[in-house]
């Protein structure tokens, strides 16, 4: 099942977002996920070569594991010429790739590997256990300018065993090395990067890029251009697409106004969502819709009056519309957010969790607890100061600003008065998480805030957002703290059985959802338009949007 | 003799077409400003909705219940329009009260101390205005925060030395007055004599400087909202601009009554304080 959605499905899904509230989040995603039909339009004749124009907004190097720039899209586009042991299939779970099996022990330390036999690289020599243990050996020893150094700090040793199999020994039990690393990082041969002695001063020229992957970077023009061709070869099937070309603009009105003029025929990058319904009413122009995993939420001191009650952050949660939100600043084009943190379209995501709109009993909570309103001001007091706070948030943001303002409206109906203070993004990270270390404590009252995409896309790095901060909760920005809570990420960190885990993971959703760390207001949506007519097989993984192989492989060879 | 005559009449009918033309202009520039003062202080009377209040969806065409549409959250743009020249006159004319402040002070102490002190001043005046200004007022918007009293304090610091150096020239000649020479010959303390006989005689030039800046001030306002750098909640022209750019609306028909409007309102109360501070001018201006 593919993610493309074309203009009837779309606004299937937008009449199902107006009869707000009651409408989750979840069935636009399912509208999106499961009732869109499979591609529209863009039939191509066989035997005539495709070729797809995309482009980018900026220039991403050499793209070799120690040159390509942007984590995004520029890892997407280093992954389509390189392999990794693990490929994430469309809901973002890590399937066995290069790899036909990955087996791990009871205590998650070693991590046993088959490689597929007969597969090439680029050049034609065979990839082999021994260009694994290398790769892992080579980023290990070359930390420098490379993340993948960071996958694979567990890494104690990779054992080969033969050509075909292999086993990683971790120093520490980690039960999302899947994810963080076999999925993570690419294999680089042996007898090409051998001879690269300092990748961090090496001067790379295209013909570094050798790899296993579906594509061959055979022209790149700096700052300009990249012109990829097909793997005709490769161990999947060769790719539905012959060509790709890769344009590098200088900026989002250039690409927005070539894709409207057909010099180009996808865009690997966001765009915006007031610019869905308008690119896609353009025929021959469609619209990939999909889950992302990065996060809009209000974080607030949870260490210090009034918010270390749980009462006020309770009502703060009934008081969000979220559906309001997302229908006015997202235009429809976000995921009502799970009070729980997890993502309705994520595998780990505990179902029994909705948010509630409520702010009848908002008022009556707080009402009850004795925050009254005793000079008729509109204002609730609390301590015998007015519930008067500032939301601090970050200005180039200009859409969290606009959620700042409808947070504000919607705290006002409460009774907590609360002013928008748009900051530079130093300031405003300064104040939420001072020298990035929650030890440091925290300078606000209320912060609008957001986490990136990895943060969420790995369930085991919840721990580190809800534990106090002595037990490991370096992304606990709020200083929140709850014994439960402290004792369930220790037992998750070491579980073995997935099953189990996801158990876990489902209480300590629950417990978020009770407690409030933290509100979680919506999931922006990742939205991609590309025109029908040239290539519409789009894939869309959960989280990590249409720019990957998947997309450029025929159906029947993906995950 | 008649050579002459002939001259003079041409001269005084030149002169009389010109008085007459820059009257009609001043005229226009107070029908402008008028006309906009007049919907700041009656805004909320004239806009048909509260422009903080989210009215109706967002992204909306022109229609008779909005008549310029809707902004990215639904508030009504008209009455953003309305209420708008209240943040841009208040910026602009604080501003300029601001600007002329330091200006007359600088000016006074400047004309009336030509030698070491005027001449030390003056050249922290020539600094200023040769310092490149939009940058600067970037880097110093960007450095001290977003809030409308930063905003008019940024601008005024920065549209000062025009009217300083206007007001210097007028003190210098003021200064050689029989008057004047006449008082300081007599003893009088020299802030007795400037309070008394030289603040008073430049405040008709002050005025024209005023009006000058105020219109300058205005322009500056709505480039730093419309470069976020202004706060971008206050509802001005500047940071309707800033949000239309924010989401696109450049690359949409929404340019129509987005974009236009603010940007013709801008460089109607730019104008309009132009040609009053023109005609006013013309008027004042002893022709140095």
């Amino acid at each position: 099942m593919l993610a493309n959605v074309n203009r009837r499905s779309l606004e299937a899904g937008k009449e199902h977002m107006a009869e707000r509230p009651s409408s989750p989040a979840i069935a636009l995603l399912l509208a999106v996920l499961l009732v869109a039909p499979a591609a529209c339009g863009g039939e191509v004749a066989p035997g005539t070569s495709v070729r797809v124009r995309a482009a980018v907004t900026g220039d991403e190097g050499t793209l070799n594991p120690y040159t390509y720039v942007s984590g995004f899209p520029g890892w997407n586009l280093l992954m389509l010429q390189y392999d990794s042991l693990m490929q994430l299939d469309k809901s973002g779970v890590p399937r066995p790739w290069l790899a036909s099996e990955v087996r791990v022990n009871a205590d998650l330390t070693e991590y046993s590997v088959t490689l597929v036999e007969g597969v090439t690289w680029h050049d034609g020599r065979p990839l082999t256990t021994r260009d694994v243990a290398f790769s892992v050996d080579y980023y290990l020893n070359n930390a420098e300018a490379s993340r993948f150094a960071r996958d694979l700090m567990d890494v104690q040793d990779v054992v080969v065993t033969d050509d075909y199999n292999a086993t990683f020994v971790l120093s520490d039990p980690s039960a999302g090395f899947e994810m963080s690393a076999l999925a993570d990082v690419p294999i680089i041969p042996r007898h090409i990067w051998e001879s690269v002695e300092s990748p961090s001063e090496h001067q790379f020229e295209g013909g570094t890029n050798i790899g296993t992957g579906p594509y061959r970077l055979i022209e790149y023009v700096e700052g300009r251009s990249y012109r990829f061709e097909a793997n005709a070869d490769y161990f999947m099937g060769a790719p539905a697409v012959d060509e790709l070309v890769v344009i590098v603009f200088a900026d989002d009105a250039g690409v927005q106004t070539a894709i409207r003029t057909g010099e180009i025929d996808v865009i690997f990058e966001r765009i915006p969502p007031e610019q869905i319904d308008l690119l896609d009413a353009q025929d021959p122009l469609d619209i990939a819709l999909g889950p992302e995993f990065t996060t809009q939420m209000i974080n607030y001191d949870a260490s210090k009056r009034p918010f270390d009650d749980v009462t006020v952050r309770r009502a703060i949660n009934l008081a969000m519309d979220r559906q309001d939100i997302v229908d006015t600043v997202f235009l429809g084009a976000a995921t009502v957010g799970s009070p729980g943190w997890i993502h309705p379209g994520h595998p780990s995501y505990n179902p029994d969790i909705v948010a509630i709109y409520d702010p009848v009993a908002a008022n009556s909570l707080l009402e009850e607890a004795g925050y009254l309103d005793s000079d008729g001001d509109g204002v609730r007091e609390f301590d015998g100061q007015p519930m008067s706070f500032e939301i601090i948030t970050n200005s180039p943001d200009s859409l969290r600003l606009r959620i700042a303002e409808l947070t504000a409206e919607m705290l006002a109906a409460i009774g907590i008065r609360t002013s928008v203070a748009a900051v530079e993004t130093g300031t405003w990270e300064q104040a939420v998480w001072p020298g990035f270390d929650v030890n440091n404590g925290r300078n606000y009252d209320i912060a609008m805030w957001g986490w990136s995409a990895p943060v969420q896309a790995d369930p085991l790095r919840l721990p580190q957002l809800v534990t106090s901060v002595p037990v490991g909760g370096f992304l606990n920005l709020t200083g929140y703290e709850n014994a439960e809570m402290d004792a369930l990420s220790g037992t998750l960190g070491t579980e073995s059985d997935p099953a189990e885990r996801n158990r876990i993971l489902g209480r300590m959703q629950e417990i978020i959802a009770e407690d409030l760390p933290f509100v979680l207001l919506l999931y922006p949506d990742g939205a991609y338009v590309y025109d029908s007519s040239v290539y519409s097989d789009w894939e869309f993984i959960a989280g990590q949007g249409i720019v990957s192989k998947l997309s450029l492989l025929p159906p029947s060879a993906r995950p | 003799m008649t050579v002459t005559g002939h001259r003079q009449r041409a001269t005084t009918r030149t002169a009389l077409r010109s008085s007459r033309l820059s009257s009609l202009l001043g005229l226009t520039g107070v029908v402008i400003v008028g006309a906009l003062v007049s919907a700041a202080v009656l805004a909320p009377w004239l806009a048909p909705y509260d422009p903080t209040e989210r009215v109706a969806r967002p992204f909306l065409s022109p229609s008779w219940d909005h008549l310029l549409g809707t902004n990215d959250i639904g508030q009504d743009l008209l009455s953003e329009m309305i209420f708008g020249a209240r943040v841009s006159l208040t910026v602009g004319i604080v501003a300029a009260a601001v600007a002329l402040l330091i200006g007359t002070a600088v000016g006074v102490v400047a004309g009336y101390y030509p030698r070491r002190l005027g001449s030390v001043m003056m050249r922290g005046v020539d600094m200023i205005l040769v310092l490149p200004f939009l940058p600067l007022l970037i880097v110093l918007a960007a450095y001290l925060g977003r809030s409308l009293l930063n905003t008019i304090l940024v601008i005024g610091v920065l549209i000062w030395a025009e009217p300083a150096r206007v007001i210097r020239s007028q003190v210098l000649s003021l200064r050689s007055r029989e008057h004047v020479l006449a008082a300081r010959s007599m003893g009088a303390p020299d802030r007795w004599t400037i309070l008394r006989h030289i603040v008073p005689r430049t405040a008709l030039l002050a005025t024209g400087s005023f009006v000058r800046a105020v219109s300058n001030a205005i322009l500056l306002e709505a480039a730093l909202s419309f470069l976020g750098l202004g706060d971008p909640i206050q509802k001005s022209w500047g940071s309707t601009l800033f949000w239309a750019q924010e989401r696109l609306a450049f690359l949409t028909p929404a340019w129509k009554w987005w974009v236009l409007p603010p940007g013709l309102l801008i460089m109607m109360a730019s104008l309009g304080f132009a040609l009053v501070a023109f005609s006013l001018e013309e008027r004042i201006d002893p022709r140095l």
